[in-house]
C-alpha cells in the first residue's frame, strides 16, 4: 500500500453530464445528464442496449469522442481534475498514466503494422519516466500476468500473429502497464468467443482486485454484469434510469425498463419455459428526445405525470436508487402485465415417432484444401466438419452449440447444399431454408420488402402472380408485421423486424426444416426475446423442426428439444436439452455452461466455475486422439492416444469420451 | 524479406523479358523494316536486299530474336540507323539527366504532398471543413490541368516574363548548379501535377485511417495528436500512398517526354521523339525497353518497401 498518496474515496465523479453529437443535420443528444461516482477496486458496470448512449458516455468520460460528438456540459473529476476543462496537453498526461481504456475489438484496436513492443514500451517509458530497457521488462512482465505464454518472446510478435483472445490480453496488459487509477472497458468481451470471455473476465477481476483499481464496465449482457460487477447502472436513451448494487438491482429492480429487461432473457434457473416478455415499442430518437420520461411509451404502468415531467434518480434504499414516479415500478401499476402463460411447448417422445424423422446426416465430413507451404508440399486440410451422425424427427427443435471455429455453420451451409459434403449423406425429407445471422447485410438494399420475401416463390416458379402475392401478405402477417411493411425497403426497418422478414422469406418455400445461424446474435437484448418467441411460435403452429444454431447457451437451451455440442467439427455430446445443461457428460459441455454467466448475482456468487484454459487448436492440426485432449481438466494419456466416439452414455443421451463426468 | 526479394527479383527478370520479346515482334509487325527506313527512297531492291544482309535482317526471325537478347545482356545496343552514333553513348548522357529529373521531381512531390494532404485529412477529421476544402478543392483543380499547358504558362510567366529561370541552354552534368537551374522549371512543372495527386491520395489515406480502432488506442494511451498522426496514422496510410508513388512513376516518365520536348532538354525523351520523328527502329527499340526496365523496377522497390512497411504482406 502506497501511503504517500492522499487518500480519497472516489476515483471518479461524473456530474450531470451531457453529450451530443452535432450532426449537419440535426443534434444526436446521446448522453443526457449522467451522473455516479467510483471508489477504487470499486467495479461498477453500465449496461443498455445499443443507442442507449452508454459508450459515447465512456468516451466522454476520457474525451475519445469522435467527430461530431461533443460534450456539452457537466464535470468529469478524475484525480481532483475536471476533465472536460483541461487542455489537450494536460489530458496526455492523464490519459493512459491516470485511466487507462480497454476496447471491444482486439482485431481493431492494436496498431496492425507496429510490433506489440513499440506499442506498449514507449508510454511506459513516458508515463513512468523509465529508460527503454526497464519499460521492456515492465511490459514483459505484464504480459506474463495477463497470461500471454512466452511473454519475452511474444512481445515482438505483430498483433496479426496472435488471435483474438490474445490481442484483448495485449490490450488489457497496455491499458494497464501505466498503473492507471481507473480503467474504462468498453464492451470488452463482445467480440470475443465465450470461453476466452469467460477467462478475459476472469482476468479482469482479478486484476483489479490486484491493482485496486476501479473499472467502469460498458456492457449489454446482464449475464457479464451479474458475474462481474459490484454495481450496475442501467442507461435508457441517454441517462441511468437505474444504479445500485448487482445483487439488489437484479432481485429487486425498481425501474419498469430494469424490470421488463430482466424478463427479456431466458430464466436462468428454472425447467419451466416461461413465454420471454417483448417490451413493446422502439427507443426514443435521440434527436427529439421526449419530454417526461423516456420509457414512458413503452411503459405497462405509464401515467399522465410522466409525459410531462422527467423523474429524477432517488434513493430506494441503500445504494439503490432508480428514477421512475413510482416506487416499485411495474409492480405498483394498475394492472402489472401478467407473464403470458404460453409455455414453450416441449416435443414429448410420445409425439415424435421415430419413422417420422425429417433429417438424416450419416458420417458427414467437410474438408477444405489448405494452402501448401511449398509448391511440392502436400497442402493440409482444415477439417471443418469431421464425421458428424445426426437425426432429427419431425416438430423437433435441434440446438447446435460450440465455440467459433466448431464447425457449426459449415455445417448448416452443407444442410443447405450452399456446400457439397466431402464425404457422407444427408436426407431431408422436404426443404431446408436458411434464417441468416446479420439482418443488415442478408438483404438486397434496393429491394422492397415484398419482392424479398417473394423472391424464392419466383425462383422456384410457385404459383401465377396474384397467388405470389397472397402467399406474401400471408407471411407477413405470420410472422406478426403489418402488410404496409411490404412497400418498404430493409433500411426502413429496424434489426428486429428485418430478422421478422428474414424468418417470412425463410418460410415461403414451406419448409420442413428451417436452421437458424445466431439468428438473434445481431439483436438487442428487447429484440432478442421477439425473435425467439416468433421462432417458438413458428414451431407450435406450424410443425416446423429447427436447427437452432448459436454461441449463446440460454437461448440454446430455452427454444430447444435436444442439444448437439461441437468440438472440432466433431459432436461430441447429444441428448435432451435439460439434460445435456444440467447433467453435462462431456467436460468440454460443462466447460461451456461454466463459460456462460447467468444474469443473477445470486447465482453466479454460488457457481464453481471451472474456467476452460487455452484456445481453440487450429483445424489444420486436429490431434490424434481425443480434439479436447489440449484443454481438458480430466485428461490422460489414454486421452491423447485413442480417440473416443460418440457412444450412448445413457438412455437418451450421447457422449464422446472415455471418462464421462 | 530474403526471399521475398528474390522471389520479386525473379518476377522482374520475367516481365522485363516479357516486355523485350513484345517490343521485338511488335516492331517486326509493322509494315516496312529499318533497312528501309534507313535507305527511304534511294536505294534500288537489289541495293536494298543487300544492306538488309548487312544488318541481319534476312535472318529467320528467331535468330534475329536471339542475337538482339544477346546484345542486350553483353549492352551492346549497336549504332543508331539514320546518324550512326553509339546508342550506348547516347544513353549514357541522356540517362542522367532525365534521372534527376525524375528524381528531383519525386523528392519535391513527397516533400509538400504528403504532409498537405496530412493537414487536409487532418482538418476533416476535427471537423474543420472550410479549410480541408480549400486544399482539396485546390488539388484537384491543379490536377485536372494538363501537363503541356502548365508548362508553356511556366515557361511564359517564369521563364519570358520574370526571367527567374533559363527557358532553354546547354544541359551538363559537369556544371551541377547550372544544371539544377536548367531543369528546376521542368522539375516545377512536371511536380504540380503531381503533388496535386499525390496530396489527395494522402488525404483520403489518412482520412481513413484516423477512424481506425488503434488510433483511438494511441490517442487512449496519452500520445500527442502530433505523433498519433505521423507515427500511427501516416504509417498505416503509407501503403496506399506508395502504391501511388510507384505507380505514378509510369505518368511522370510520360510527363518528362513532353516537358523535356518543350524545354529543349536532351534527355531520354528528347531521344525518343528524334527517334520515332527519323524512324529510328533501332533507337526506339533500346529506348522502350529502357522505359519499360525503369518502370518494372520502380514496382519492385514499391513492392519492397510496402514489405518493409507492412509486416503482414506475403508474397
Amino acid at each position: 500500500m502506497n501511503f504517500m498518496q492522499p487518500i480519497t474515496d472516489t476515483v471518479l465523479q461524473v456530474h450531470d453530464l451531457h453529450t451530443h453529437f452535432l450532426t449537419e443535420t440535426a443534434v444526436v443528444k446521446a448522453v443526457n445528464g449522467v451522473s455516479f461516482s467510483l471508489k477504487p477496486g470499486e467495479r461498477v458496470a453500465i449496461v443498455g442496449e445499443s443507442g442507449s448512449g452508454k459508450s459515447a458516455m465512456a468516451m466522454s468520460l476520457i474525451r475519445l469522442l469522435a467527430y461530431p460528438g461533443k460534450i456539452v456540459s457537466g464535470e468529469v473529476i478524475v484525480g481532483g481534475r475536471d476533465i472536460t476543462k483541461l487542455s489537450e496537453a494536460e489530458l496526455n498526461g492523464v490519459r493512459g498514466s491516470e485511466v487507462g481504456t480497454i476496447f471491444q475489438d482486439p482485431m481493431s484496436s492494436l496498431d496492425p503494422v507496429m510490433r506489440v513492443s513499440e506499442q506498449m514500451i514507449p508510454p511506459i517509458m513516458r508515463n513512468l519516466g523509465l529508460p527503454r530497457k526497464e519499460a521492456r521488462d515492465i511490459a514483459v512482465g505484464w504480459l506474463d500476468r495477463v497470461g500471454i505464454p512466452d511473454a519475452a518472446g511474444r512481445i515482438d510478435a505483430y498483433p496479426f500473429e496472435m488471435s483474438g483472445g490474445m490481442r484483448q490480453r495485449v490490450m488489457i496488459a497496455m491499458a494497464l502497464s501505466c498503473n492507471p487509477r481507473l480503467i474504462i472497458a468498453d464492451e470488452p468481451t463482445t467480440a470475443l468467443d465465450v470461453t476466452i470471455q469467460a477467462q478475459i473476465v476472469e482476468l479482469l477481476k482479478n486484476l483489479t482486485a490486484e491493482t485496486g483499481a476501479a473499472m467502469l464496465f460498458i456492457t449489454h449482457d446482464l449475464g457479464l454484469v451479474a458475474r462481474f460487477a459490484h454495481k450496475v447502472g442501467v442507461m435508457y436513451a441517454g441517462k441511468i434510469v437505474e444504479f445500485g448494487s448487482a445483487a439488489d438491482v437484479f432481485a429487486h429492480p425498481r425501474h419498469p425498463y430494469t424490470q421488463s429487461l430482466l424478463r427479456t432473457i431466458p430464466n436462468a434457473a428454472g425447467a419451466e419455459r416461461e413465454r420471454l416478455l417483448q417490451i413493446p415499442g422502439f427507443p426514443p430518437d435521440m434527436r427529439n428526445p421526449p419530454v417526461g420520461c423516456s420509457f414512458r411509451e413503452r411503459c405497462a404502468a405509464a401515467q399522465d405525470r410522466c409525459a410531462v415531467s422527467t423523474p429524477e434518480l432517488t434513493f430506494r434504499g441503500v445504494d439503490h436508487s432508480a428514477a421512475c414516479f413510482l416506487p416499485n415500478g411495474l409492480n405498483d401499476a394498475p394492472a402489472p402485465p401478467k407473464p403470458v402463460k404460453r409455455a414453450i411447448r416441449l416435443s414429448n417422445e410420445a409425439d415424435l415417432v421415430p419413422q417420422q424423422d425429417i433429417l438424416e446426416m450419416h458420417n458427414l465430413r467437410k474438408h477444405f484444401p489448405g494452402k501448401a507451404t511449398f509448391p511440392w508440399s502436400k497442402p493440409k486440410t482444415v477439417r471443418a466438419v469431421n464425421g458428424v451422425n445426426l437425426r432429427m424427427r419431425k416438430g423437433e427443435t435441434l440446438g447446435i452449440v460450440g465455440e467459433s471455429g466448431c464447425g457449426k455453420s459449415t455445417l448448416a451451409r452443407l444442410l443447405l447444399g450452399l456446400d457439397e459434403p466431402t464425404t457422407g449423406e444427408i436426407f431431408i425429407a422436404g426443404i431446408a431454408q436458411m434464417v441468416f445471422q446479420d439482418p443488415y447485410s442478408s438483404f438486397n438494399p434496393k429491394m422492397t420488402i415484398f419482392n424479398i420475401i417473394e423472391e424464392p416463390l419466383i425462383v422456384t416458379g410457385a404459383g401465377t402472380r396474384p397467388e405470389r402475392a397472397e402467399k406474401v401478405r400471408a407471411l407477413i402477417k405470420q410472422v406478426g408485421l403489418e402488410e404496409s411493411y411490404l412497400d418498404r425497403y430493409p433500411n426502413q426497418l429496424s434489426g428486429g423486424q428485418r430478422q421478422r422478414v428474414g424468418v417470412a422469406r425463410a418460410l415461403a418455400l414451406n419448409p420442413s426444416v428451417v436452421v437458424a445461424d445466431e439468428p438473434t446474435s445481431a439483436l438487442d437484448v428487447s429484440v432478442r426475446a421477439q425473435i425467439i418467441n416468433l421462432l417458438c411460435d413458428l414451431k407450435d403452429d406450424l410443425g416446423i423442426s429447427f436447427i437452432f444454431i448459436s454461441h449463446d447457451l440460454l437461448t440454446v437451451r430455452y427454444i430447444s428439444d435436444r442439444i448437439a455440442v461441437m468440438y472440432l467439427g466433431e459432436v461430441v455430446e447429444y441428448g435432451p436439452a435439460e439434460d445435456v445443461f444440467l447433467k453435462p457428460a462431456h467436460p468440454y459441455t460443462r466447460a461451456l455452461i461454466d463459460a456462460i454467466p447467468t444474469p443473477d448475482p445470486a447465482i453466479e456468487a454460488q457457481r464453481s466455475i471451472n474456467i476452460i484454459s487455452g484456445e481453440l487448436p487450429s483445424p489444420l492440426n486436429i490431434p490424434t486422439g481425443c480434439a479436447f485432449a489440449s484443454r481438458c481438466f480430466k485428461v490422460t494419456d489414454r486421452c491423447r492416444e485413442e480417440k473416443p466416439v460418440l457412444v450412448a452414455h445413457s438412455q437418451k443421451r450421447d457422449a464422446a469420451c472415455h471418462f464421462p463426468l | 524479406m530474403l526471399t521475398y526479394s528474390f522471389n520479386r527479383l525473379l518476377q522482374l527478370v520475367v516481365t522485363t523479358l516479357g516486355v523485350v520479346t513484345l517490343v521485338f515482334f511488335t516492331l517486326r509487325l509493322i509494315p516496312g523494316d529499318a533497312a528501309s527506313a534507313m535507305a527511304g527512297e534511294t536505294l534500288s531492291g537489289e541495293a536494298l536486299d543487300r544492306l538488309r544482309d548487312q544488318m541481319g535482317l534476312n535472318k529467320p526471325i528467331l535468330i534475329q530474336y536471339f542475337e538482339y537478347l544477346r546484345n542486350l545482356v553483353s549492352l551492346n545496343f549497336g549504332d543508331t540507323i539514320t546518324t550512326g552514333l553509339s546508342i550506348g553513348d547516347l544513353l549514357l548522357t541522356a540517362i542522367p539527366i532525365t534521372l534527376a529529373i525524375a528524381v528531383a521531381t519525386i523528392v519535391l512531390t513527397i516533400i509538400i504532398s504528403i504532409p498537405l494532404g496530412t493537414l487536409a485529412a487532418y482538418l476533416a477529421h476535427k471537423g474543420h471543413k472550410t479549410l480541408d476544402n480549400l486544399i482539396t478543392g485546390t488539388a484537384m483543380l491543379v490536377d485536372l490541368m494538363p501537363s503541356f499547358w502548365t508548362a508553356l504558362v511556366f515557361l511564359l510567366l517564369f521563364s519570358l516574363t520574370l526571367g527567374l529561370f533559363p527557358a532553354s541552354g546547354t544541359v551538363s552534368l559537369d556544371e551541377p548548379v547550372a544544371f539544377l537551374h536548367r531543369i528546376a522549371l521542368p522539375v516545377l512543372v512536371l511536380s504540380v501535377t503531381q503533388i496535386a495527386t499525390m496530396a489527395r491520395i494522402t488525404r483520403t489515406a489518412v482520412l481513413e485511417v484516423l477512424s481506425e480502432d488503434y488510433i483511438r488506442t494511441a490517442r487512449s494511451m496519452g500520445w500527442s495528436e502530433l505523433r498519433v498522426l505521423f507515427r500511427h496514422a501516416l504509417k498505416n496510410a503509407a501503403l496506399p500512398i506508395v502504391t501511388v508513388v510507384g505507380l505514378s512513376f509510369g505518368s511522370l516518365l510520360n510527363g518528362t517526354i513532353i516537358v523535356e520536348f518543350i524545354f529543349t532538354i536532351p534527355g531520354l525523351g528528347s531521344l525518343l521523339v528524334n527517334g520515332i520523328n527519323s524512324r529510328d527502329y533501332q533507337l526506339v527499340q533500346t529506348l522502350i525497353v529502357f522505359y519499360a526496365l525503369f518502370f518494372v523496377s520502380v514496382n519492385f522497390f514499391t513492392d519492397l518497401v510496402y514489405k518493409r512497411l507492412d509486416p503482414r504482406v506475403q508474397f
